[in-house]
């Protein structure tokens, strides 16, 4: 943003970075409140100062009945054993249509004491309804979907008791390509309220630790055998690595092979990237190809990261959320199956400086197009944050928006008050929560409320939505990549859980066209390797389509009030 | 008086003063250059090395770990899973191990150095066998490799990289000790060097206001002897004029007024023959006293003598003269041949001087005979006038008379030297010595 120093009056000044900044006409209008969302996350402190408490927790989009309308997930913590003085579960909220939400917890059965971290949703068993697994500190949970609007706690009949952990990111992909989701754990550090050293800052008081004072732990991978249970393939297909400290994980195919890659970003350990050889083994790149470090080859404290083809280069990049003066790293993928951090080089770097991110994801949120990014932060605790001269935990998210791939402008304050008000932000997720064509915004807080967000876009951009269901593939398509040209440009993403920080994003895609009235060619590249191209489709839908069968049914969108003023878009 | 110039006493010591800063650089630039090598050669090299070791122990920890885990961890995976931890490990180590070794301080023996490159080697060998007895299936036994050999192993490696960093402390802090004592040397030798800069600094100061006041002395009764010369100059000039102006006065005025008044008489008409020639021949005396009192007055303003018989002839003139009008009994002594050798303008100096001597000697001596030697050899003309009187006063000051002055410039225009001396016998002995060649 240009500065004008010496401005005579306030008003030449409010005039003149009107004039100077463009704007991007997103409004993102808080709605926590009339959706009904009465959700507070609890850390379980007592004054004990546990490692996890400060970690927790992320939420995700999903709909679990089927109707059409995204649902929300918000995974909670619980008190600790010997200090409960309260019940506190997770929270399943109905969208009753249209952004209006209702609690169902207790009838879904999910109702159940978990001391959860993040959540991520797969149709595992590829019966058409959206399963949930829960990673936890202690023993991660798995949840079937029965369809009657009730979820029932398969843990053991999967297979996955015993499991226990400091888990964090969790993500459902077909890594063998079997037809079948295969589950992908990230754990964290070997911790255990036994364990727990004691960390302080000012000499006295105990603090929050750093990771650097626990070992780290393998993640693990869980083959789906197709009869409802799991077998631990983590040493076969060569993920096994009990030094890394995982906290984000994310799905994409950074060498364009058609096989599902995985990233995992590790705190205070090198991040690493599991390259799929095919065959259910993988081979660990991140070194070679310039994604484990930062640019001055330190390892930071990564936290959540996404992919995305940001420049519609058709590879994507990834951004991985660090610690405050680390900086946000942004790698850039240079198309040749290497990375390179353009963070200290463009405006992220500035921008992201000063914040303790965590959850992160690229959404094209003003749908111009160009995938933005969006940061959820917030700082670990009170003494910490008071030690480097921060105010209190709260920060301010970050709405970074693409402007051509090249440039990046941070339009939180722009996208409304309530949206760049401080919060201890962790999780974050987006869903068409209206199915008004744009994406809303959900960002949970640690020891705080989760926050809904209606993108009330104020442009005359358009949108179109892909809903994709496998046959061959996995039903739930996950690893499909869509590729959208229009108006000269190609627009690709992928279909994917996991990504964000403890979070999961709801599963159909959206494209921005912006002024575009209609996508001039949609390619669809199925997990199974079967390609599908369709042309000529009109913004302002939704096309649900079937892999072999085309597009089966298409459902406008809502209408989206028309802006205001007419300097919104470029 | 002789004057030191002081520019050239002043430029010595720079000259000094510079070499000692010159040669004081060099030694600090040696101490130093040692230090640094020291430095290199020992601390940084040491620290490199303590490096490497502290990356190998903490690798080594990793497996340790990793070790503990793959033998009691009850829920947890077969030996085989932390191959490629251990594969990754081992190429950070060797890695390591490598630069250590390129690193490595002299100080520490072979056989220390085979046994932990042996330790190492038996380690990998031992680890390869158990992850193979695991992908085999033959989980115990690869534990138990692992339990007895692989542990034992991994326990000598980091007990004697554990003692090469206690050698690499001792070394490092042994070279501290030598540092330390280089810094203190060369502290020492700074404030010597100092010390002695402070010394000559403080003579060299010391002498030149020395020589600036003797300077500065010299100079004020250089000025004071000036302006004496130059009062008495103009006095002697006033009374020269006084007493040409009273000679004519008397001599000539008298003479012309007797000579008028007898011409006057002469010319009556009542005076007779007789008269007339009484009075003219009055008239011719008084005329002729006139003409010798003429005489007289030149040769006292410049001896004309000088220009026709020459010095040897004027001296002998002038002696006998004197001689005769104050009754002094004058020696009177020559040796050489003077003819044509002396120039005028050298001659009427040295006969200055002769005439001044002798004055003194009338006036001030009481001696009733003196003694005047000239002599010539082949450079130099000698002039020596002596008395047997009361001799010069002690003080010079008092004998500051214009005269003394006079005779000295004079002795200076000639290029010659004049001294005043007190003979054994007593009384003065004034000598000139002037250069004959041009
Ligand atoms: N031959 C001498 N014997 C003793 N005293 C002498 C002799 N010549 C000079 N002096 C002393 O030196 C003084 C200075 O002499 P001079 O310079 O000729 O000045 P002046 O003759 O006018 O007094 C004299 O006043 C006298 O006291
Ligand atoms: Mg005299």
């Amino acid at each position: 943003m240009t500065l004008y120093p010496r401005c005579p009056a306030l008003l030449v000044c409010v005039a003149a970075a009107a004039l100077a900044q463009p704007r991007s006409g997103v409004r993102l209008t808080d709605v926590t409140k009339e959706a009904g969302l009465a959700f507070v996350h609890n850390t379980g402190a007592f004054g004990a100062m546990y490692l996890p408490e400060t970690m927790g927790a992320g939420c995700a989009f999903l709909d679990y009945n089927g109707d059409g309308w995204m649902d929300i997930l918000l995974v909670n913590g619980m008190d600790w054993p010997a200090h409960k003085k309260q019940r506190t579960t997770p929270k399943l909220y109905r969208n009753k249509g249209g952004g209006a939400f209702v609690d169902v917890t207790h009838a879904s059965g999910l109702d159940v004491e978990i001391y959860g971290m993040g959540a991520a949703i797969g149709d595992y068993d590829n019966d058409g309804l959206p399963d949930i697994f829960i990673s936890a500190v202690g023993q991660n949970r798995l949840f079937r979907n029965k369809g009657d609007g009730r979820f029932e706690d398969v843990t053991r009949a999967a297979g996955l008791i015993g499991r226990e952990s400091f888990s964090a990111a969790a993500l459902w992909f077909d890594y063998d390509s079997d037809g079948r989701l295969d589950l992908f754990v990230a754990n964290y550090v070997r911790w255990t309220p036994e364990s727990d050293i004691f960390c302080t800052i000012d000499g006295r008081r105990k603090s929050y630790c750093t990771p650097e004072a626990y070992r780290g732990e393998t993640s693990w991978l869980f083959r789906n055998k197709g009869d409802g249970t799991f077998e631990d393939v983590t040493v076969k297909a060569n993920l096994f690595d009990s030094t890394s400290k995982a906290l984000g994980a994310a799905l994409l195919d950074f060498d364009a092979d058609g096989l599902i890659d995985l990233f995992v970003a590790n705190d205070t350990q090198p991040n690493k990237l599991y390259r799929n050889l095919g065959k259910g083994r993988f081979q660990e790149v991140a070194v070679a190809s310039g994604i484990a470090f930062s640019e001055d080859g330190k390892a930071r404290a990564g936290m959540g990261t996404d992919a995305a083809d940001f420049d519609l280069s058709g590879a994507p990049s990834v951004a991985v959320t660090n610690f405050n003066n680390e900086m946000l790293a942004f790698f850039r993928n240079t198309g040749d199956g290497s990375f390179k951090d353009i963070a200290p080089t463009t405006a992220l770097g500035p921008i992201t400086r000063g914040s303790l991110g965590f959850g992160c994801l690229f959404l094209d949120v003003d749908l111009d197009g160009w995938p933005d990014l969006l940061v959820a932060n917030g700082h670990i605790d009170e003494v910490q944050g008071a030690h480097h001269g921060d105010s209190g935990r709260a920060q301010s998210p970050h709405l970074v928006w693409n402007r051509g791939g090249r440039s990046f402008l941070d339009i939180a304050a722009e996208a409304g008050r309530a949206f760049v008000a401080p919060k201890v932000g962790r999780g974050v997720a987006v869903a068409d929560i209206d199915l008004d064509g744009d994406l809303d915004i959900l960002i949970t807080e640690n020891g705080g409320p989760a926050h809904l967000f209606r993108n009330d876009l104020q442009s005359d951009n358009r949108g179109i939505r892909f809903e994709l269901r496998g046959t061959v593939s996995n039903r739930d398509a996950i690893g499909a990549l869509v590729r959208v040209e229009v108006g000269g440009r190609k627009l690709s993403q992928l279909v994917k859980t996991g990504s964000s920080y403890l979070s999961q994003s709801e599963l159909p895609l959206t494209f921005g066209l912006g002024h575009n009235n209609r996508a001039d060619r949609v390619t669809i590249r199925w997990p199974s390797g079967r390609v599908e191209e369709f042309s000529n489709l009109a913004a302002g839908q939704t096309y649900r389509c079937v892999e072999g069968a085309g597009i089966r049914e298409r459902i406008p969108l809502a209408s989206r009030p028309r802006p205001a003023s007419t300097n919104g878009p470029r | 008086m002789v004057l030191f110039s002081p520019t050239s006493r002043s430029l010595v010591g720079l000259a000094v003063t510079l070499l000692a800063v010159g040669l004081f650089s060099w030694y600090a630039l040696r101490q130093v250059e040692g230090l640094s090598d020291l430095q290199t050669r020992i601390i940084d090299r040491n620290r490199r090395d303590s490096l490497q070791l502290l990356r190998i122990q903490n690798n080594l920890q990793n497996l340790g770990f990793s070790m503990r885990d793959m033998t009691t961890r009850t829920a947890g995976y077969p030996v085989a899973a932390w191959k490629a931890e251990f594969e990754r490990t081992r190429f950070d180590l060797d890695d390591a191990f490598r630069i250590e070794h390129e690193l490595g301080p002299t100080s520490r023996s072979d056989q220390q150095q085979q046994f932990l490159e042996d330790s190492v080697s038996q380690f990998w060998a031992a680890a390869e066998r158990a992850f193979q007895l695991s992908g085999e299936g033959r989980e115990e036994q690869a534990q138990a490799l692992v339990r007895d050999i692989l542990q034992t192993r991994h326990a000598s490696i980091a007990g004697t990289v554990a003692r090469f960093l206690v050698m690499n402390n001792e070394a490092e802090q042994k070279a501290a000790a030598e540092v330390r004592a280089i810094y203190s040397n060369v502290e020492r030798n700074i404030y010597y060097f100092l010390l002695a800069a402070v010394v000559v600094i403080c003579g060299t100061s010391v002498s030149l206001i020395l020589q600036n006041r003797r300077v500065f002395r010299s100079l004020d009764q250089l000025s004071h002897q000036r302006q004496v010369l130059a009062r008495k100059l103009i006095t002697m000039q006033e009374d020269m004029f006084r007493s040409i102006a009273r000679e004519l006065h008397d001599e000539f005025g008298q003479v012309l007024t007797a000579v008028g008044a007898l011409l006057a008489r002469a010319q009556k008409p009542e005076t007779s023959t007789e008269k007339l020639a009484k009075s003219l021949r009055e008239t011719q005396q008084i005329v002729q006293e006139a003409l010798d009192g003429v005489r007289s007055l030149s040769v006292r303003l410049h001896p004309n003598v000088l220009d026709d018989y020459g010095l040897e002839g004027a001296v002998e003139w002038y002696v006998r003269h004197i001689s005769e009008q104050t009754g002094l009994n004058i020696e009177c002594v020559k040796e050489g041949d003077f003819a044509g050798v002396v120039p005028p303008e050298t001659a009427i100096h040295v006969y200055r001087i002769l005439q001044e001597s002798i004055n003194n000697v009338v006036r001030h001596s009481d001696s009733k005979r003196a003694w005047v030697r000239l002599r010539r050899n082949a450079r130099k003309l000698e002039l020596e006038i002596e008395d047997r009187g009361v001799g010069l006063p002690e003080d010079p000051r008092t004998a500051e008379g214009l005269g003394l002055v006079g005779m000295r410039e004079r002795a200076e225009l000639i290029r010659g030297s004049l001294t005043f001396s007190r003979p054994a016998e007593g009384g003065t002995l004034v000598r000139l010595e002037a250069p004959l060649t041009a």
